[in-house]
Protein backbone atom coordinates (compact mmCIF):
# COMPACT_ATOMS: atom_id res chain seq x y z
CA UNK A 1 0.00 0.00 0.00
CA UNK A 2 3.05 2.54 0.74
CA UNK A 3 4.59 1.51 -2.38
CA UNK A 4 1.23 2.25 -3.86
CA UNK A 5 0.44 5.59 -2.69
CA UNK A 6 3.85 6.79 -3.29
CA UNK A 7 3.40 6.31 -7.11
CA UNK A 8 -0.10 7.82 -7.16
CA UNK A 9 2.39 11.22 -5.48
CA UNK A 10 4.66 10.93 -7.86
CA UNK A 11 2.03 10.41 -10.85
CA UNK A 12 -0.12 12.98 -9.51
CA UNK A 13 3.32 15.30 -9.22
CA UNK A 14 3.95 14.66 -12.99
CA UNK A 15 0.82 15.61 -13.71
CA UNK A 16 0.89 18.40 -12.58
CA UNK A 17 3.74 19.78 -14.29
CA UNK A 18 2.01 18.91 -17.72
CA UNK A 19 0.86 22.53 -18.63
CA UNK A 20 -1.43 21.52 -21.61
CA UNK A 21 -3.44 18.96 -19.58
CA UNK A 22 -3.43 21.60 -16.26
CA UNK A 23 -4.50 24.36 -19.04
CA UNK A 24 -7.41 22.31 -20.36
CA UNK A 25 -8.43 21.08 -16.52
CA UNK A 26 -8.43 23.53 -14.29
CA UNK A 27 -8.08 27.02 -16.16
CA UNK A 28 -10.16 26.55 -19.45
CA UNK A 29 -13.15 25.35 -18.10
CA UNK A 30 -13.36 28.57 -15.73
CA UNK A 31 -12.13 30.65 -18.85
CA UNK A 32 -15.22 29.23 -20.53
CA UNK A 33 -17.74 30.07 -17.67
CA UNK A 34 -16.70 33.50 -17.54
CA UNK A 35 -16.89 34.26 -20.77
CA UNK A 36 -20.51 32.76 -21.05
CA UNK A 37 -21.45 33.51 -18.06
CA UNK A 38 -20.40 37.20 -18.20
CA UNK A 39 -21.99 37.57 -22.06
CA UNK A 40 -25.24 35.75 -20.78
CA UNK A 41 -25.67 35.94 -16.96
CA UNK A 42 -26.71 33.57 -14.60
CA UNK A 43 -30.52 35.19 -14.63
CA UNK A 44 -33.78 32.67 -15.33
CA UNK A 45 -34.19 32.92 -18.52
CA UNK A 46 -37.31 31.51 -20.83
CA UNK A 47 -34.98 30.12 -23.83
CA UNK A 48 -32.85 28.15 -20.85
CA UNK A 49 -36.04 26.93 -19.60
CA UNK A 50 -36.73 28.31 -16.54
CA UNK A 51 -32.69 28.85 -15.36
CA UNK A 52 -29.83 30.67 -15.45
CA UNK A 53 -27.41 30.25 -18.04
CA UNK A 54 -24.60 29.44 -16.05
CA UNK A 55 -26.83 27.07 -13.78
CA UNK A 56 -27.52 25.08 -17.06
CA UNK A 57 -23.94 25.38 -18.46
CA UNK A 58 -22.29 23.99 -15.51
CA UNK A 59 -22.87 20.44 -15.65
CA UNK A 60 -21.64 20.03 -19.37
CA UNK A 61 -18.61 22.11 -18.53
CA UNK A 62 -18.17 19.05 -16.22
CA UNK A 63 -18.53 16.88 -18.90
CA UNK A 64 -15.49 19.12 -20.95
CA UNK A 65 -13.45 18.60 -17.69
CA UNK A 66 -13.91 14.46 -17.28
CA UNK A 67 -13.33 14.17 -21.19
CA UNK A 68 -9.97 16.20 -21.13
CA UNK A 69 -8.93 13.73 -17.97
CA UNK A 70 -9.84 10.98 -19.71
CA UNK A 71 -9.40 10.93 -23.20
CA UNK A 72 -6.47 13.20 -23.26
CA UNK A 73 -4.45 13.22 -20.53
CA UNK A 74 -4.94 9.46 -19.27
CA UNK A 75 -4.39 7.72 -22.77
CA UNK A 76 -1.60 10.13 -24.00
CA UNK A 77 0.49 9.27 -20.44
CA UNK A 78 -0.25 5.76 -21.15
CA UNK A 79 1.07 5.65 -24.54
CA UNK A 80 3.75 7.33 -23.72
CA UNK A 81 4.77 5.40 -21.01
CA UNK A 82 4.46 2.03 -23.04
CA UNK A 83 6.23 3.45 -26.12
CA UNK A 84 9.62 4.77 -23.83
CA UNK A 85 9.10 1.31 -22.22
CA UNK A 86 8.29 2.50 -18.66
CA UNK A 87 5.66 0.14 -18.46
CA UNK A 88 7.67 -2.51 -19.51
CA UNK A 89 10.79 -0.70 -17.06
CA UNK A 90 8.54 -1.11 -13.93
CA UNK A 91 7.39 -4.67 -15.14
CA UNK A 92 10.75 -6.04 -13.63
CA UNK A 93 10.00 -4.31 -10.24
CA UNK A 94 7.98 -6.01 -7.43
CA UNK A 95 5.48 -3.77 -8.97
CA UNK A 96 2.56 -4.72 -10.70
CA UNK A 97 2.32 -3.35 -14.05
CA UNK A 98 -1.79 -2.66 -12.98
CA UNK A 99 -0.81 -0.38 -10.16
CA UNK A 100 0.70 1.86 -13.11
CA UNK A 101 -2.48 1.51 -14.92
CA UNK A 102 -4.56 2.43 -11.58
CA UNK A 103 -2.17 5.43 -10.21
CA UNK A 104 -2.39 7.17 -13.31
CA UNK A 105 -6.68 6.35 -13.21
CA UNK A 106 -6.44 7.31 -9.59
CA UNK A 107 -4.42 10.47 -10.53
CA UNK A 108 -6.72 11.31 -13.52
CA UNK A 109 -9.85 10.94 -11.53
CA UNK A 110 -8.44 13.42 -8.78
CA UNK A 111 -7.53 16.05 -11.69
CA UNK A 112 -11.19 16.22 -12.57
CA UNK A 113 -12.30 16.18 -8.87
CA UNK A 114 -10.01 19.45 -8.55
CA UNK A 115 -11.22 20.96 -11.57
CA UNK A 116 -14.78 20.22 -10.89
CA UNK A 117 -14.36 21.95 -7.64
CA UNK A 118 -12.69 24.94 -8.63
CA UNK A 119 -15.04 25.47 -11.50
CA UNK A 120 -17.90 25.35 -9.04
CA UNK A 121 -16.14 27.83 -6.48
CA UNK A 122 -15.52 30.33 -9.24
CA UNK A 123 -19.36 29.50 -10.57
CA UNK A 124 -20.49 30.50 -7.04
CA UNK A 125 -19.04 32.90 -6.39
CA UNK A 126 -19.14 35.02 -9.35
CA UNK A 127 -22.21 33.74 -10.89
CA UNK A 128 -24.07 32.68 -8.22
CA UNK A 129 -24.09 29.20 -9.57
CA UNK A 130 -26.81 27.00 -7.90
CA UNK A 131 -27.55 23.63 -7.60
CA UNK A 132 -30.60 22.13 -7.76
CA UNK A 133 -30.56 18.69 -7.35
CA UNK A 134 -29.63 16.27 -5.03
CA UNK A 135 -26.22 15.70 -3.99
CA UNK A 136 -25.81 11.82 -3.74
CA UNK A 137 -27.34 10.98 -7.19
CA UNK A 138 -25.01 14.10 -8.59
CA UNK A 139 -21.92 12.08 -7.23
CA UNK A 140 -23.51 8.98 -8.82
CA UNK A 141 -24.01 10.43 -12.38
CA UNK A 142 -19.99 11.69 -11.78
CA UNK A 143 -19.25 8.70 -11.58
CA UNK A 144 -20.51 7.10 -14.31
CA UNK A 145 -19.79 9.50 -16.75
CA UNK A 146 -16.37 9.41 -15.53
CA UNK A 147 -16.44 5.70 -15.85
CA UNK A 148 -18.00 5.07 -19.31
CA UNK A 149 -15.39 8.49 -20.65
CA UNK A 150 -12.31 6.76 -19.00
CA UNK A 151 -12.91 3.70 -20.30
CA UNK A 152 -12.97 4.74 -23.74
CA UNK A 153 -9.48 6.37 -22.98
CA UNK A 154 -8.11 3.29 -21.52
CA UNK A 155 -9.06 1.68 -24.87
CA UNK A 156 -7.01 3.73 -27.21
CA UNK A 157 -3.82 3.76 -24.68
CA UNK A 158 -4.51 0.05 -25.14
CA UNK A 159 -4.38 -0.27 -28.92
CA UNK A 160 -2.64 2.81 -30.18
CA UNK A 161 0.93 2.03 -31.10
CA UNK A 162 2.80 4.73 -30.00
CA UNK A 163 2.19 8.36 -28.31
CA UNK A 164 1.49 10.01 -31.72
CA UNK A 165 -1.48 7.87 -32.74
CA UNK A 166 -2.61 7.76 -29.49
CA UNK A 167 -2.69 11.55 -29.59
CA UNK A 168 -4.07 11.89 -33.04
CA UNK A 169 -7.11 9.30 -31.92
CA UNK A 170 -8.03 11.32 -28.76
CA UNK A 171 -8.37 14.31 -30.58
CA UNK A 172 -10.62 12.79 -33.17
CA UNK A 173 -12.62 11.38 -30.31
CA UNK A 174 -12.42 14.52 -28.36
CA UNK A 175 -13.07 17.59 -30.55
CA UNK A 176 -16.73 16.43 -31.80
CA UNK A 177 -17.48 15.61 -28.15
CA UNK A 178 -16.88 18.83 -27.32
CA UNK A 179 -18.44 20.32 -29.28
CA UNK A 180 -21.00 18.62 -30.76
CA UNK A 181 -22.62 16.41 -27.35
CA UNK A 182 -23.48 19.74 -26.13
CA UNK A 183 -20.94 20.02 -23.08
CA UNK A 184 -20.15 23.82 -24.17
CA UNK A 185 -23.13 24.78 -26.43
CA UNK A 186 -26.51 23.92 -25.95
CA UNK A 187 -27.75 20.84 -28.64
CA UNK A 188 -31.44 23.21 -28.44
CA UNK A 189 -28.76 25.84 -30.44
CA UNK A 190 -27.77 23.16 -32.94
CA UNK A 191 -29.42 21.98 -36.43
CA UNK A 192 -31.87 18.68 -36.48
CA UNK A 193 -28.26 17.31 -38.38
CA UNK A 194 -25.80 18.29 -35.70
CA UNK A 195 -28.52 16.76 -33.42
CA UNK A 196 -28.66 13.42 -35.16
CA UNK A 197 -24.38 13.35 -35.38
CA UNK A 198 -24.48 13.90 -31.15
CA UNK A 199 -26.79 10.93 -31.02
CA UNK A 200 -23.76 9.00 -31.62
CA UNK A 201 -21.48 10.40 -29.36
CA UNK A 202 -21.44 9.09 -25.81
CA UNK A 203 -20.85 12.12 -24.09
CA UNK A 204 -24.17 13.54 -25.06
CA UNK A 205 -25.83 10.95 -22.70
CA UNK A 206 -23.70 12.46 -20.22
CA UNK A 207 -24.25 15.84 -20.83
CA UNK A 208 -28.28 15.12 -21.02
CA UNK A 209 -27.82 13.11 -17.73
CA UNK A 210 -25.95 15.46 -15.70
CA UNK A 211 -27.62 18.41 -16.42
CA UNK A 212 -31.06 16.98 -15.53
CA UNK A 213 -29.80 15.71 -12.45
CA UNK A 214 -27.96 19.35 -11.96
CA UNK A 215 -31.33 20.86 -12.29
CA UNK A 216 -33.18 18.36 -9.81
CA UNK A 217 -34.81 15.58 -12.02
CA UNK A 218 -33.49 12.21 -10.51
CA UNK A 219 -31.90 8.90 -11.63
CA UNK A 220 -34.85 7.08 -12.86
CA UNK A 221 -36.06 10.14 -15.05
CA UNK A 222 -33.19 8.75 -16.94
CA UNK A 223 -32.65 5.30 -17.71
CA UNK A 224 -32.01 5.40 -20.93
CA UNK A 225 -28.61 7.24 -20.44
CA UNK A 226 -27.81 5.66 -17.75
CA UNK A 227 -28.05 1.91 -19.86
CA UNK A 228 -25.91 3.81 -22.62
CA UNK A 229 -23.20 4.92 -20.00
CA UNK A 230 -22.77 1.51 -18.16
CA UNK A 231 -23.11 -0.09 -21.63
CA UNK A 232 -20.01 2.05 -22.66
CA UNK A 233 -17.90 1.10 -19.81
CA UNK A 234 -19.01 -2.62 -19.86
CA UNK A 235 -18.01 -2.28 -23.63
CA UNK A 236 -14.94 -0.14 -24.36
CA UNK A 237 -13.33 -1.22 -20.74
CA UNK A 238 -13.55 -4.85 -21.69
CA UNK A 239 -12.05 -4.36 -25.05
CA UNK A 240 -10.01 -2.43 -23.29
CA UNK A 241 -8.75 -4.82 -20.90
CA UNK A 242 -8.71 -7.52 -23.84
CA UNK A 243 -6.68 -5.46 -26.14
CA UNK A 244 -4.36 -3.55 -23.90
CA UNK A 245 -0.69 -4.13 -24.61
CA UNK A 246 1.63 -3.68 -22.23
CA UNK A 247 4.66 -3.58 -24.86
CA UNK B 1 27.59 -22.06 -7.34
CA UNK B 2 25.64 -21.10 -10.54
CA UNK B 3 23.21 -18.27 -10.57
CA UNK B 4 21.58 -19.11 -13.63
CA UNK B 5 20.83 -22.02 -15.24
CA UNK B 6 19.54 -22.04 -18.54
CA UNK B 7 18.35 -25.17 -20.44
CA UNK B 8 17.00 -25.77 -24.25
CA UNK B 9 15.53 -21.79 -24.31
CA UNK B 10 13.27 -21.37 -26.92
CA UNK B 11 11.15 -18.27 -27.89
CA UNK B 12 9.16 -17.95 -30.88
CA UNK B 13 7.12 -14.92 -32.18
CA UNK B 14 4.69 -16.47 -34.74
CA UNK B 15 7.09 -18.48 -37.54
CA UNK B 16 9.94 -16.89 -36.73
CA UNK B 17 12.33 -18.61 -33.69
CA UNK B 18 14.33 -15.97 -31.84
CA UNK B 19 15.93 -18.00 -29.15
CA UNK B 20 16.46 -21.30 -30.25
CA UNK B 21 17.49 -23.81 -27.60
CA UNK B 22 19.33 -21.65 -25.77
CA UNK B 23 21.74 -23.17 -22.99
CA UNK B 24 24.00 -21.14 -20.46
CA UNK B 25 24.99 -21.25 -16.56
CA UNK B 26 26.40 -18.39 -14.87
CA UNK B 27 28.48 -18.47 -11.81
CA UNK B 28 28.37 -16.56 -9.09
CA UNK B 29 30.50 -13.57 -9.00
CA UNK B 30 31.38 -13.59 -12.42
CA UNK B 31 31.34 -11.33 -15.32
CA UNK B 32 28.92 -12.69 -17.79
CA UNK B 33 28.52 -11.42 -21.66
CA UNK B 34 26.58 -12.10 -24.23
CA UNK B 35 27.77 -10.65 -27.58
CA UNK B 36 25.91 -11.07 -31.35
CA UNK B 37 24.77 -9.17 -33.88
CA UNK B 38 21.66 -6.74 -34.04
CA UNK B 39 18.50 -9.21 -34.07
CA UNK B 40 20.78 -12.23 -32.90
CA UNK B 41 18.31 -12.54 -29.46
CA UNK B 42 19.96 -10.80 -26.99
CA UNK B 43 17.60 -8.64 -25.51
CA UNK B 44 14.75 -11.77 -26.04
CA UNK B 45 16.99 -14.21 -23.85
CA UNK B 46 17.60 -11.69 -21.25
CA UNK B 47 13.69 -11.21 -21.16
CA UNK B 48 12.88 -14.62 -20.87
CA UNK B 49 15.49 -15.15 -18.25
CA UNK B 50 14.15 -12.40 -16.09
CA UNK B 51 10.63 -13.44 -17.02
CA UNK B 52 9.51 -10.14 -18.54
CA UNK B 53 8.70 -12.60 -21.30
CA UNK B 54 7.04 -15.95 -20.96
CA UNK B 55 9.46 -18.54 -22.76
CA UNK B 56 7.99 -21.47 -24.98
CA UNK B 57 10.04 -24.01 -24.10
CA UNK B 58 13.02 -25.06 -21.71
CA UNK B 59 13.76 -24.42 -17.79
CA UNK B 60 14.81 -21.07 -16.36
CA UNK B 61 16.39 -20.97 -12.94
CA UNK B 62 17.12 -17.24 -11.93
CA UNK B 63 18.66 -18.01 -8.11
CA UNK B 64 16.89 -21.51 -7.18
CA UNK B 65 13.49 -19.51 -8.65
CA UNK B 66 11.60 -19.82 -12.01
CA UNK B 67 11.07 -16.30 -13.27
CA UNK B 68 7.71 -17.13 -14.67
CA UNK B 69 6.37 -18.29 -11.53
CA UNK B 70 7.50 -16.47 -8.68
CA UNK B 71 8.75 -13.30 -10.40
CA UNK B 72 7.77 -10.94 -7.49
CA UNK B 73 10.61 -12.85 -5.21
CA UNK B 74 13.15 -12.69 -7.89
CA UNK B 75 12.96 -8.59 -8.64
CA UNK B 76 13.25 -8.05 -4.95
CA UNK B 77 16.59 -10.10 -5.45
CA UNK B 78 17.76 -8.52 -9.13
CA UNK B 79 18.48 -5.03 -10.53
CA UNK B 80 18.09 -4.53 -14.08
CA UNK B 81 18.77 -2.20 -16.84
CA UNK B 82 17.25 -2.49 -19.91
CA UNK B 83 17.84 -1.61 -23.51
CA UNK B 84 16.49 2.18 -24.34
CA UNK B 85 14.42 3.06 -21.56
CA UNK B 86 13.21 6.23 -21.02
CA UNK B 87 11.77 7.61 -17.77
CA UNK B 88 9.04 9.87 -17.60
CA UNK B 89 9.06 13.44 -18.89
CA UNK B 90 9.83 15.86 -15.98
CA UNK B 91 10.08 13.24 -13.22
CA UNK B 92 13.34 14.58 -11.09
CA UNK B 93 16.15 12.14 -10.04
CA UNK B 94 15.30 12.14 -6.36
CA UNK B 95 11.59 11.46 -6.72
CA UNK B 96 12.52 8.28 -9.59
CA UNK B 97 15.12 7.34 -7.02
CA UNK B 98 11.94 7.60 -4.20
CA UNK B 99 9.72 6.11 -6.16
CA UNK B 100 12.00 2.73 -6.54
CA UNK B 101 12.98 2.71 -3.40
CA UNK B 102 9.42 2.08 -2.32
CA UNK B 103 8.85 -0.75 -4.78
CA UNK B 104 11.61 -3.66 -2.84
CA UNK B 105 12.01 -4.78 0.74
CA UNK B 106 15.36 -4.04 1.62
CA UNK B 107 16.25 -1.17 -0.85
CA UNK B 108 19.71 0.55 0.10
CA UNK B 109 19.96 4.58 0.74
CA UNK B 110 19.48 5.87 -2.68
CA UNK B 111 21.65 8.98 -1.69
CA UNK B 112 24.76 6.78 -1.18
CA UNK B 113 24.35 5.52 -4.95
CA UNK B 114 23.98 8.95 -6.32
CA UNK B 115 26.88 9.83 -4.42
CA UNK B 116 29.09 6.90 -5.35
CA UNK B 117 28.04 7.57 -8.99
CA UNK B 118 28.98 11.50 -8.77
CA UNK B 119 25.39 12.54 -8.81
CA UNK B 120 24.64 13.88 -5.56
CA UNK B 121 24.38 17.43 -6.72
CA UNK B 122 21.86 16.35 -9.79
CA UNK B 123 19.23 14.85 -7.00
CA UNK B 124 17.06 18.09 -7.63
CA UNK B 125 17.64 18.26 -11.67
CA UNK B 126 14.82 16.99 -14.24
CA UNK B 127 16.25 13.40 -15.58
CA UNK B 128 15.43 14.87 -19.07
CA UNK B 129 18.12 17.72 -18.53
CA UNK B 130 20.88 15.09 -17.64
CA UNK B 131 23.45 14.05 -20.35
CA UNK B 132 23.53 10.47 -21.60
CA UNK B 133 26.19 9.08 -19.51
CA UNK B 134 24.20 10.71 -16.52
CA UNK B 135 21.41 8.82 -17.71
CA UNK B 136 22.95 5.72 -17.37
CA UNK B 137 24.28 6.00 -14.54
CA UNK B 138 20.78 6.92 -13.51
CA UNK B 139 20.03 3.77 -14.58
CA UNK B 140 22.51 1.61 -12.81
CA UNK B 141 21.66 3.21 -9.76
CA UNK B 142 17.67 2.07 -10.23
CA UNK B 143 18.83 -1.46 -10.90
CA UNK B 144 21.00 -1.38 -7.41
CA UNK B 145 18.37 0.13 -5.23
CA UNK B 146 17.12 -3.97 -4.28
CA UNK B 147 20.57 -4.47 -3.32
CA UNK B 148 21.16 -6.87 -5.91
CA UNK B 149 23.19 -10.21 -5.64
CA UNK B 150 22.66 -10.20 -9.78
CA UNK B 151 22.34 -7.18 -12.01
CA UNK B 152 21.11 -7.67 -15.62
CA UNK B 153 22.97 -4.71 -18.41
CA UNK B 154 21.51 -4.71 -21.86
CA UNK B 155 23.74 -2.59 -23.75
CA UNK B 156 24.64 -0.29 -21.07
CA UNK B 157 27.16 1.19 -22.68
CA UNK B 158 25.45 2.05 -26.24
CA UNK B 159 25.54 5.80 -27.34
CA UNK B 160 28.32 6.55 -24.79
CA UNK B 161 30.70 8.63 -25.43
CA UNK B 162 34.64 6.53 -25.16
CA UNK B 163 34.85 8.50 -22.01
CA UNK B 164 31.77 8.15 -19.98
CA UNK B 165 32.26 4.18 -21.44
CA UNK B 166 35.10 3.31 -19.72
CA UNK B 167 33.69 5.31 -16.44
CA UNK B 168 30.56 2.47 -16.90
CA UNK B 169 33.72 -0.08 -17.10
CA UNK B 170 34.95 0.98 -14.23
CA UNK B 171 31.22 0.49 -12.17
CA UNK B 172 30.86 -2.89 -14.03
CA UNK B 173 34.22 -3.60 -11.99
CA UNK B 174 33.15 -2.75 -9.00
CA UNK B 175 29.85 -4.53 -9.00
CA UNK B 176 31.83 -7.57 -9.37
CA UNK B 177 34.86 -6.88 -6.53
CA UNK B 178 31.55 -6.55 -4.51
CA UNK B 179 30.43 -9.93 -4.86
CA UNK B 180 27.72 -9.36 -7.47
CA UNK B 181 27.15 -11.22 -10.57
CA UNK B 182 26.62 -9.46 -13.58
CA UNK B 183 24.83 -10.55 -16.68
CA UNK B 184 25.79 -8.30 -19.53
CA UNK B 185 25.17 -8.02 -23.32
CA UNK B 186 27.19 -4.91 -25.70
CA UNK B 187 28.23 -4.68 -28.97
CA UNK B 188 31.29 -3.37 -27.88
CA UNK B 189 34.30 -5.96 -28.26
CA UNK B 190 36.66 -4.33 -26.34
CA UNK B 191 34.35 -3.71 -23.48
CA UNK B 192 33.53 -7.68 -23.23
CA UNK B 193 37.37 -8.64 -23.48
CA UNK B 194 38.08 -6.49 -20.53
CA UNK B 195 35.12 -7.02 -18.68
CA UNK B 196 33.95 -10.38 -19.14
CA UNK B 197 34.89 -14.18 -17.59
CA UNK B 198 32.99 -15.66 -19.56
CA UNK B 199 31.29 -14.86 -23.13
CA UNK B 200 28.59 -15.96 -25.00
CA UNK B 201 27.95 -15.74 -28.53
CA UNK B 202 24.76 -15.92 -29.92
CA UNK B 203 23.50 -15.59 -34.17
CA UNK B 204 19.92 -15.97 -34.98
CA UNK B 205 18.93 -17.27 -31.81
CA UNK B 206 21.54 -19.85 -31.17
CA UNK B 207 24.65 -20.02 -29.07
CA UNK B 208 27.70 -20.45 -31.60
CA UNK B 209 30.36 -20.21 -28.80
CA UNK B 210 30.43 -20.08 -24.84
CA UNK B 211 33.63 -19.78 -23.12
CA UNK B 212 36.31 -17.51 -21.95
CA UNK B 213 37.20 -14.05 -23.72
CA UNK B 214 40.56 -16.40 -25.01
CA UNK B 215 38.50 -19.34 -25.41
CA UNK B 216 36.40 -17.89 -28.05
CA UNK B 217 39.56 -16.44 -29.71
CA UNK B 218 40.97 -19.91 -29.66
CA UNK B 219 37.97 -21.65 -30.93
CA UNK B 220 37.79 -19.41 -33.88
CA UNK B 221 40.74 -20.63 -35.18
CA UNK B 222 42.26 -17.64 -36.69
CA UNK B 223 46.10 -16.89 -37.83
CA UNK B 224 48.15 -14.19 -36.27
CA UNK B 225 50.24 -12.23 -38.89
CA UNK B 226 53.73 -10.37 -38.79
CA UNK B 227 53.48 -7.48 -41.14
CA UNK B 228 57.20 -5.56 -41.90
CA UNK B 229 58.31 -3.57 -45.01
CA UNK B 230 61.25 -4.65 -46.91
CA UNK B 231 62.82 -3.16 -50.34
CA UNK B 232 63.58 -7.52 -50.77
CA UNK B 233 61.75 -9.65 -52.66
CA UNK B 234 61.73 -12.58 -50.03
CA UNK B 235 58.42 -14.28 -50.34
CA UNK B 236 59.32 -17.30 -51.80
CA UNK B 237 62.44 -17.53 -49.37
CA UNK B 238 60.26 -16.79 -46.52
CA UNK B 239 57.95 -19.77 -47.44
CA UNK B 240 61.27 -22.43 -48.17
CA UNK B 241 62.61 -21.22 -45.16
CA UNK B 242 60.19 -21.08 -42.19
CA UNK B 243 57.30 -23.60 -41.65
CA UNK B 244 54.18 -23.41 -40.26
CA UNK B 245 52.97 -20.63 -42.72
CA UNK B 246 49.43 -20.36 -43.97
CA UNK B 247 49.52 -17.37 -46.59
CA UNK B 248 52.26 -14.88 -47.46
CA UNK B 249 50.35 -11.38 -48.69
CA UNK B 250 52.68 -8.55 -50.67
CA UNK B 251 51.45 -5.33 -51.15
CA UNK B 252 54.15 -3.08 -52.55
CA UNK B 253 56.97 -2.98 -49.77
CA UNK B 254 54.87 -4.65 -47.27
CA UNK B 255 54.41 -8.38 -46.13
CA UNK B 256 51.91 -9.71 -44.22
CA UNK B 257 52.57 -13.47 -42.72
CA UNK B 258 49.48 -15.00 -41.44
CA UNK B 259 50.11 -18.43 -39.31
CA UNK B 260 49.46 -19.94 -36.32
CA UNK B 261 52.66 -20.20 -34.92
CA UNK B 262 52.86 -18.81 -31.62
CA UNK B 263 56.80 -19.07 -31.96
CA UNK B 264 57.24 -17.93 -35.20
CA UNK B 265 58.22 -14.54 -34.73
CA UNK B 266 61.76 -15.53 -33.45
CA UNK B 267 61.81 -18.03 -36.56
CA UNK B 268 61.07 -15.05 -38.74
CA UNK B 269 63.99 -12.31 -36.80
CA UNK B 270 66.25 -15.23 -36.66
CA UNK B 271 66.08 -15.43 -40.57
CA UNK B 272 66.38 -11.80 -41.68
CA UNK B 273 69.17 -11.53 -39.27
CA UNK B 274 71.17 -14.53 -40.93
CA UNK B 275 70.30 -13.19 -44.61
CA UNK B 276 71.16 -9.64 -43.45
CA UNK B 277 67.75 -8.65 -44.90
CA UNK B 278 67.15 -4.93 -43.97
CA UNK B 279 63.26 -4.37 -42.69
CA UNK B 280 61.69 -1.69 -40.47
CA UNK B 281 57.90 -1.68 -38.98
CA UNK B 282 57.81 -5.10 -38.18
CA UNK B 283 54.68 -5.62 -36.00
CA UNK B 284 52.16 -8.59 -34.63
CA UNK B 285 48.86 -8.39 -34.58
CA UNK B 286 47.49 -11.31 -32.62
CA UNK B 287 44.00 -11.83 -33.06
CA UNK B 288 41.58 -10.70 -30.73
CA UNK B 289 38.10 -10.95 -29.82
CA UNK B 290 36.75 -8.69 -32.23
CA UNK B 291 38.19 -11.02 -35.36
CA UNK B 292 36.97 -13.56 -33.22
CA UNK B 293 33.53 -12.36 -33.60
CA UNK B 294 33.34 -11.28 -36.99
CA UNK B 295 34.61 -14.47 -37.80
CA UNK B 296 32.37 -16.77 -35.94
CA UNK B 297 28.96 -14.77 -36.63
CA UNK B 298 30.16 -15.16 -40.23
CA UNK B 299 30.69 -18.55 -40.70
CA UNK B 300 26.79 -19.51 -39.38
CA UNK B 301 25.66 -17.13 -42.17
CA UNK B 302 27.44 -18.66 -44.57
CA UNK B 303 25.98 -22.24 -43.39
CA UNK B 304 22.07 -21.14 -43.63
Amino acid sequence: MRRFLKLVAIEWKLTNREFITIFFTLIFPILMLLLFGTMYGNEASEFMGGYGSVDVSTPGYINMIIAVTGIMSLPLTLAQYRERKILKRFMATPTKPIEILLSQFIVNILLTILGLVLLIVVGKIVFDLHFFGNFFEAIFTFFIILLSIFSIGLLIAGVSKNAKMATAIAYIVYFPMLFLSGATMPLQMMPQSIVNISKALPMTYGVTLFKGIWLGDHLIDYPLEIIILFSITLVFGGLAVKFFKWE
Amino acid sequence: MNVIEVKNLIKKYKNFTAVDHISLEVEEGCIFGMLGPNGAGKTTTIECIIGLKNRDGGEVNVLGIDPNVDYKKLYNLIGVQLQETSYQDKIKVYEICELFTSMYENPVDYHILLDRFGLHDKAKSYLSQLSGGQRQKIAIILALISNPKLVFLDELTTGLDPKSRREMWDYIKELKNEGRTVFMTTHYMEEAAYLCDKICIINDGKIIALDTVDGVIDLADIDQVISFETEEDIVQLIEKEIKGINKIEKENKKLKIYSKREDLLTDLVIFLKEKSIKYRKIDINRPGLEDAFIKLTEKTRKVE
